[in-house]
């Protein structure tokens, strides 16, 4: 039988707020094992939790940037279930009233556009570590009480590709606005994806599988592609699924079974009593909204109308920090944006990438950039000076047009002196000249460069080439008889 | 034996100023009381820090009201570097490395702290007999209650060992107390001072509380512990005030009511009848006195829907107490992580704890929540509003705190009541309102004080503890100590 996958995603994303997301403690990775907490994050008797002001605009951001309708008050739920990595015995989160819901985000597959409902996004806190040794289990609270956005896909998507996409869409939603590093890596984004099938055509949803421990975003299409191999194989055989919860590994690339639901922990979900029912002003989800960062796509649709590729404007997004000195760049005023792409993604990034260095390093600012490739642009200096030009830049720091000048690379661009060499250059290759004329245009070439060679590259080639045509056109190729 | 705790924090405050005592000679009295203590009243002790505080003061200037004067925590308050267990075995040995805000704030107003008071396991109970030390004596009875949770704060202001002993309130745990002991008990506003550091019983009912021997010494205490504090998000971030100038200004409001169903059933008649008297007086006084027929059924509420919340919010604020960061570790080699937290919380809690946990568990879950929990919230909604509607017309409730005399011990039952009284648990009303509200002693029966209450509405503590002022005026009964009223 023909299914149709039904695919739903939760991910967690880890805010990179400067404390936890109910107590003062700083949220500093790598730190030694329990330095980074306060009385709160061990659970004290007594301590109360009081909401991160920072996370709080951290969530409207992301509700904004999903397209979700911002709560206008704020509620707390407690989920209480015992555990060890849950010091309080109970995790403080958003179950009733989250603070974003009813949103979208588009994703491109295929070429094509599509729009994955969003249901809500919910801001809780993180939990502790457990390092379990041989006879004994440690617990690091440094984690626990770090912030976490929680956004809640529609289970709205239908193959392993659209799933992929969709964390893709999400984890550079959420890098670009700043509020996370977004690392599936290193666990600041973590996903349960949910799977079902269902006989194609039909519209009840069939039991789901979770899949945890995804750790790239490749293992999130081949967990999901695996799944629909195993359910269909499952159903096909006339079995049923029963509702578990699966681990992916990477290294079997398979999805293993960790438990299976029979059981459900009952949460007791109830309201926080220690945080009353937070209003929002107004003012203060307009100003969370309005310092916001750029979006991928709002950059994705200037950067088509400024006229670069759709490999470019990828190559760009891959880094916030180019794309934003690439958009500071056109707005001082490039006549060429392929040839200021070309100078930053290889050039530039090239240095830097061989250096360390970032682009807050650079030695030259800005406008000396713009100034480099308007002058390259306007036929001043030639695309090799240019690099050279550059390179020196990089080095030194200088602006370009005290380079071009010491360095003598001026371009000649008044047509008379250019006509002097072009008439001297003609004169010494008549056979040249002559090959030229009976169809042989590569000689066109060969004549420029004699040109550049007599002026020392300063003859402005483009203006040679086109006196050269003029006095010696036109380039008749043999008919075919 | 103490010749100056008894005094009034005024009384006591005039000598320091004098100089003709020092605060060493104040904590050197207060721990000879303590040492004296026949009632089960203390658990942590702090006299070499209390000296050694008291010692550091040297100049106490007139408006330095509270400075120099020693004062007892009720053990639910977190003390830096004091044992606290909140009187059950679970917390056996557990030392706070922060001081709860009120802490703090007395500290800073130069109060001293000599020691921790007993009190019902974990502040759930209101008879003051399931601490882990046992039960705490009536100091004019000692075969009868002082009544919990706060029973050796209680009990210790009553034998006269200091001016002031901080309780807390979630049902009422404070104003029931000080009714069986001749005390004021005040209960302020909710969120009108911090709980940062006051161990939860149910967080969205809790309050700070404290007990003196006369209204305007509470008065100066709410002045010292009100304000926000960025630590309890609850907090009022309203203007604090100087509450002191109500008692000594005589600043109240006008209008009292009382409810036609709580006076039609005290069968006591030595109660009813100082309560009718009283509200003659104040009547005298100007004071318009109105009966207000507020809905029996929602009186009849009282009780459930305070055991459903409570028991409820308290099953999850005590998840925390699992073994792990702090209390007792478990002993019997336990394999998984479920088995080391089933030992430590079978071992640590009573089993009067244990039944309020399963009563707020099972309240809570998924298929209960509905028919449980959900409907306490609701009924609690009913019974506020129609408080409020009461306070829209009315600035005072004004009833007894008790209706009989403390029991006997040996008149206790650990069996739930299948039909409760709403008069024993008619004060919880300032609990679910957040209402502030003080209990003052009213008239003495074979011996025993029983007390009045006052409850304003919410923020209005000034005009309660001005209205607490006049009633003791006219009933004369102030600095109440057992010794004194004997």
């Amino acid at each position: 039988m023909e299914y149709e996958p039904v695919i739903g995603i939760e991910i967690h994303v880890e805010l990179k707020t400067k404390s936890k997301m109910f107590s003062s403690a700083p949220c500093t990775f790598g730190k030694d094992p329990n330095s980074q907490t306060v009385p709160l994050d061990l659970a004290f008797p007594g301590t109360m939790p009081v909401v991160n002001e920072e996370a709080v605009v951290f969530g409207i951001r992301v509700s904004t940037a999903l397209n979700m309708k911002v709560a206008r008050t704020l509620y707390f739920d407690r989920k209480n279930y015992f555990y060890p990595d849950l010091p309080k015995g109970y995790q403080i989160t958003q179950q009733f009233h989250p603070i974003g819901r009813d949103g979208f985000v588009e994703i491109n597959v295929d070429g094509k556009t599509e729009k994955i409902g969003i249901e809500q996004a919910h801001l809780e806190e993180d939990t502790a570590k457990q390092i379990h040794l041989s006879d004994i289990s440690l617990l690091n609270f440094n984690r626990c009480g770090t912030p976490l956005i929680e956004i809640v896909s529609l289970p709205e998507m239908h193959s392993g590709l659209e799933a992929m996409k969709y964390v893709e869409a999400i984890r550079e939603i959420v890098a670009y606005l700043g509020v996370s590093d977004g690392k599936m890596e290193n666990g600041s984004l973590r996903c349960d994806i949910n799977v079902s099938l269902r006989p194609k055509g039909t519209i009840k949803l069939g039991t789901k599988c979770e899949c945890k421990n995804l750790n790239t975003i490749q293992n999130i299409r081949s967990a999901v592609d695996y799944e629909v191999k195993r359910q269909s194989e499952i159903l096909d055989a006339g079995g049923q699924v029963e509702q578990e919860t699966r681990r992916y590994d990477e290294g079997l690339k398979q999805t293993v079974l960790m438990r299976k639901k029979t059981d459900a922990i009952d949460y007791k979900y109830f309201r926080e009593p220690n945080i009353v029912p937070i209003d929002l002003d107004e003012g203060f989800i307009y100003d969370a909204i309005h310092s916001m960062n750029k979006l991928p796509n709002a950059y994705r649709s200037e950067l088509k109308a400024d006229g670069l590729s759709d490999y470019e404007i990828e190559e760009l997004l891959k880094n916030q920090d180019f794309v934003v000195y690439f958009e500071d760049c056109l707005a001082l005023g490039i006549k060429n944006s392929s040839t200021l792409w070309n100078f930053l993604m290889v050039d530039i990034l090239g240095y830097l990438n061989k250096s360390q260095k970032t682009l807050d390093e650079l030695k030259f600012s800005k406008e000396n950039l713009v100034q480099l490739v308007n002058d390259l642009t306007s036929g001043k200096i030639n695309s090799k000076q240019a690099k050279e030009v550059l390179a020196i830049m990089i080095e030194e720091g200088k602006n370009p047009t005290d380079i071009i000048k010491e360095k003598g690379m001026e371009q000649i661009s008044d047509t008379g002196e250019v006509e002097k060499l072009v008439d001297e250059i003609l004169k010494n290759n008549q056979q040249s000249v002559a090959d030229y004329q009976h169809g042989k245009d590569h000689a066109l070439g060969y004549l420029v460069g004699q040109v550049m060679k007599m002026s020392h590259g300063k003859a402005n080639p483009n203006l040679s080439k086109e006196l050269i045509v003029k006095k010696i056109g036109p380039c008749i190729k043999p008919t075919n008889k | 034996m103490t010749k100056l705790m008894n005094k009034p924090i005024s009384e006591l405050h005039e000598l320091l100023v004098k100089k003709e005592i020092t605060p060493v000679d104040l904590v050197n009295d207060c721990i000879a009381g303590v040492k004296s203590d026949d009632c089960n009243c203390f658990e942590a002790l702090n006299f070499d820090g209390a000296l050694k505080e008291a010692g550091k003061i040297t100049e106490i200037k007139e408006e330095e009201y509270l400075k120099g004067i020693p004062y007892f925590a009720k053990d639910n308050y977190s003390t830096k570097g004091i044992e606290t267990t909140a009187s059950s075995n679970i917390l056996n040995g557990y030392v706070p490395v922060f001081d709860a805000t009120v802490i703090s704030k007395l500290n800073r107003a130069g109060m001293i702290m000599v020691a921790k008071t007993t009190m019902d396991e974990l502040a759930m109970g209101g008879t003051g007999t399931t601490g882990h030390k046992g039960s705490t004596l009536n100091p004019y009875d000692h075969s009868r209650i002082i009544g919990g949770s706060s029973c050796g704060s209680a009990s210790s202001l009553a034998l006269g060992l200091a001016p002031l002993a901080l309780g807390s309130d979630t049902g009422d745990s404070v104003r029931k107390p000080a009714s069986n002991g001749g005390l004021v008990g005040y209960k302020a506003t909710w969120g009108r001072i911090s709980r940062y550091g006051l161990f939860p019983f149910a967080p969205s009912l809790d309050a700070v509380g404290f007990f003196t021997r006369n209204v305007l010494d509470a008065s100066y205490v709410l002045s010292a512990l009100s304000g926000h504090d960025r630590n309890d998000m609850s907090s009022s971030y309203r203007k604090r005030e100087k509450y002191e100038n109500y008692v000594l200004g005589h600043k109240t409001l006008k209008k009292i009511g009382y409810f036609k169903a709580v006076m039609d059933s005290i069968s006591d008649k030595t109660i009813k009848d100082s309560y009718v008297d009283l509200l003659n007086k104040l009547k005298a006084k100007g004071y318009e006195v109105i009966a207000y027929d507020y809905p029996v059924e929602l009186l009849d509420a009282l009780y459930p829907t305070y055991m459903i919340i409570s028991c409820a919010e308290a099953t999850s604020n005590d998840a925390n107490l699992d073994g792990i960061r702090f209390g007792p570790t478990a002993k019997d080699n336990p394999k998984t992580y479920s088995e080391y937290m089933t030992e430590c919380r079978t071992k640590g809690f009573s089993d009067l704890i244990k039944r309020r946990f399963v009563i707020g568990s099972f309240s809570l879950l998924s298929q209960n929540q509905e028919e449980m929990f959900s409907r306490a919230q609701k009924a609690r909604r009913l019974i506020v509003d129609n408080l409020n509607r009461f306070f829209d017309s009315i600035d005072y409730l004004v009833q007894p705190a008790s209706f009989a005399i403390p029991k006997k011990f040996s008149e206790l039952s650990t069996a739930w009541s299948t039909h409760p009284d709403f008069l024993d648990n008619i004060l919880t009303l300032g609990n679910f309102g957040g209402n502030p509200s003080l209990t003052l002693p009213m008239a003495f029966e074979s011996g025993m004080p029983l007390g009045i209450n006052v409850t304003g509405r919410i923020f209005e503590d000034g005009y309660v503890m001005g209205l607490g002022q006049e009633i003791e005026n006219i009933t004369g009964l102030k600095n109440l100590t057992v010794k004194e009223a004997k």
